[in-house]
């Protein structure tokens, strides 16, 4: 368990018009995952039960060897937080929430934090509430950083920012995972931010997870595969097959375990593959979110 | 218990409540001046103002730092501390009451103060002690009904339920024969009904925050 920064396990919450059912996660120490799920998913709950602000119903949670809820205290000593609906202390300043946090957190490093603050183009004097929402999640960053957390937990840290302020946060959060020892949990829905920093995906769609894999294998698995078949021909059937689009003699078909023995096997068949298209994380992560629900309908 | 942490919590709750405390002492020095120099006019009006002060800080303070929290979406970064609920929870009760309290006992300790300058007033001396009190009651109630409904529309209840209640609670008072009797005298007059007031106010204050604090242990959601 000590290689293991976050631990769920069989993690349900219910609300009256949601649930979370049955969620379980493992995050090795010194990885970076991306949470990936549409709006309302689950991924702020998960991630609230992981820090402790939600208490699930029922499981097991361990953060940094600490149980959750019970020993938050302990647990968030070593955790950076930043989250989409999180707001500092807008009559406040900057430096006021350095000051305020640095006797808090014994990793507290202020070299770091005004380091940050130039390259942020932030001004430790000027008050939160002037500052625009990329400054202010920026903000948010800096005093999650500073802390030299162990585990960096990220709930849609970049929604509303413009491409600048995206880029910048992503630009900082990548050198961030130089350091080897630190975890990061990095939620999102905007795929292209998860794919550029995360090793490890994980889906998660109405309070369900979906699949969670290592990001190289799950780009390596997923393909689609265009066919043309011959008159009368049947559209082949493939175990991993999770969706078939296309019409009439041109299917195309997606899979989730795409391996090159496929091709042949389609030739066989009297089909021809025309192009095997590798796909982003985005429309792996639609595919799949669309072939779960449609079987979960059927 | 952190305690350091708590202390930390309750300086931020201070510091942003700064400027509402050093306002409401003012205040208070303005009226109690008028209570001692603005005769009998001046005296009601004083009193009044007095009231006014104590309700005014007491809901400005506490709906800032605990409902404000919620509404300003900094509960996320106050709870992304390293703390418990319980932890905060006691930061809030303790950081709202060491704003309350001694600008409370400031005031109630100057018009108590301006009572025993006057001896024609003395006998209003155990009503205005328990009256005092009585405020005191309200503050906890409005911390404790902020605290766990987090709701603006309850806490609106709570402030005005607690506004009506000093009338209320006033006439009462005013009209039990242990306090009726001697409130109009020239002698300070401390009664067995007196003693029985304050101990039924200082029990109600325990009830009302150990009811907070039990409630929020059972919460489950925080955020």
């Amino acid at each position: 368990m000590n290689d293991i920064s976050v631990y769920l396990d069989g993690v349900c919450k219910k609300y009256p018009h949601f649930s979370l059912d049955n969620i379980s996660l493992e995050l090795a120490t010194g990885s970076i995952m991306g949470f990936i799920g549409a709006n309302g998913a689950g991924k702020s709950t998960t991630i609230r039960i992981l820090m402790g602000l939600v208490h699930q119903d029922s499981g097991t949670v361990r953060v940094l060897g600490h149980s959750m809820p019970g020993d938050q205290a302990a647990a968030k000593l070593d955790i950076g937080f930043v989250s989409e609906d999180m707001r500092l202390y807008g009559p406040a300043t900057l430096a006021w929430h350095m000051d305020f946090l640095r006797p808090i957190y014994p990793r507290w490093d202020q070299a770091y934090a005004e380091a940050l603050a130039r390259r942020f183009d932030l001004k430790p004097q000027q008050k939160i509430k002037g500052l625009s929402h990329g400054q202010r999640v920026k903000a948010a960053l800096l005093l999650a950083l500073a802390r030299r957390p162990r585990l960096l937990v990220l709930d849609e840290p970049t929604t509303g920012l413009d491409p600048v302020a995206r880029t910048e946060v992503l630009e900082e959060l990548m050198a961030v995972l130089a350091d080897e020892d630190r975890t990061i949990l990095f939620s999102s829905h905007n795929t292209l931010d998860v794919e550029q920093i995360s090793d490890q995906i994980t889906f998660i769609d109405r309070g369900r997870i979906i699949d969670s894999d290592n990001k190289e294998v799950f780009l390596d698995r997923w393909r689609r595969l265009r066919l043309v078949l011959p008159p009368d021909g049947a559209v082949p059937r493939f175990p991993g097959v999770v969706q078939v689009g296309g019409s009439g003699r041109l299917p195309v078909l997606t899979t989730n375990r795409f391996e090159p023995a496929m091709v042949s096997a389609c030739n066989e068949m009297g089909a021809t593959v025309q192009a095997i298209d590798t796909m982003t994380l985005e429309e792996i992560f639609v595919a799949n979110v669309h072939s779960r629900r449609e079987r979960g309908a059927a | 218990m952190n305690y350091s942490m708590v202390g930390r919590l309750i300086w931020k709750d201070w510091y942003f409540q700064r400027r509402a405390i050093l306002l409401s002492l003012a205040g208070g020095a303005v009226s109690l001046l008028i209570v001692a120099f603005g005769g009998q006019p001046g005296f009601t009006i004083g009193l009044i103002f007095l009231v006014s002060i104590l309700a005014i800080i007491s809901a400005t303070t506490v709906m800032g730092n605990v409902l404000g929290e919620r509404e300003n979406q900094t509960l996320a970064f106050a709870m992304s501390l390293p703390i418990s609920y319980l932890e905060y929870t006691t930061s809030k009760i303790v950081g709202a009451l060491l704003i309350f309290v001694p600008l409370w006992l400031a005031m109630v300790a100057g018009c108590l103060g301006l009572i025993l300058a006057a001896p024609a007033i003395h006998g209003l001396f155990a009503f205005t002690v328990i009256m005092a009190v009585e405020m005191l009651v309200s503050n906890c109630l409005l911390i404790a009904v902020v605290l766990v409904t987090e709701s603006k529309g309850w806490s609106t209840s709570a402030i005005v339920s607690g506004n009506v209640s000093i009338s209320l609670v006033g006439y009462i008072v005013a009209h039990v024969p242990g306090i009726k009797n001697g409130m109009w005298g020239t002698t300070i007059l401390w009664t067995p009904a007196a003693t029985i007031l304050l101990l039924v106010e200082f029990a109600l204050i325990a009830l009302i925050l150990g009811m907070a604090f039990f409630l929020q242990s059972r919460k489950k959601d925080f955020l």
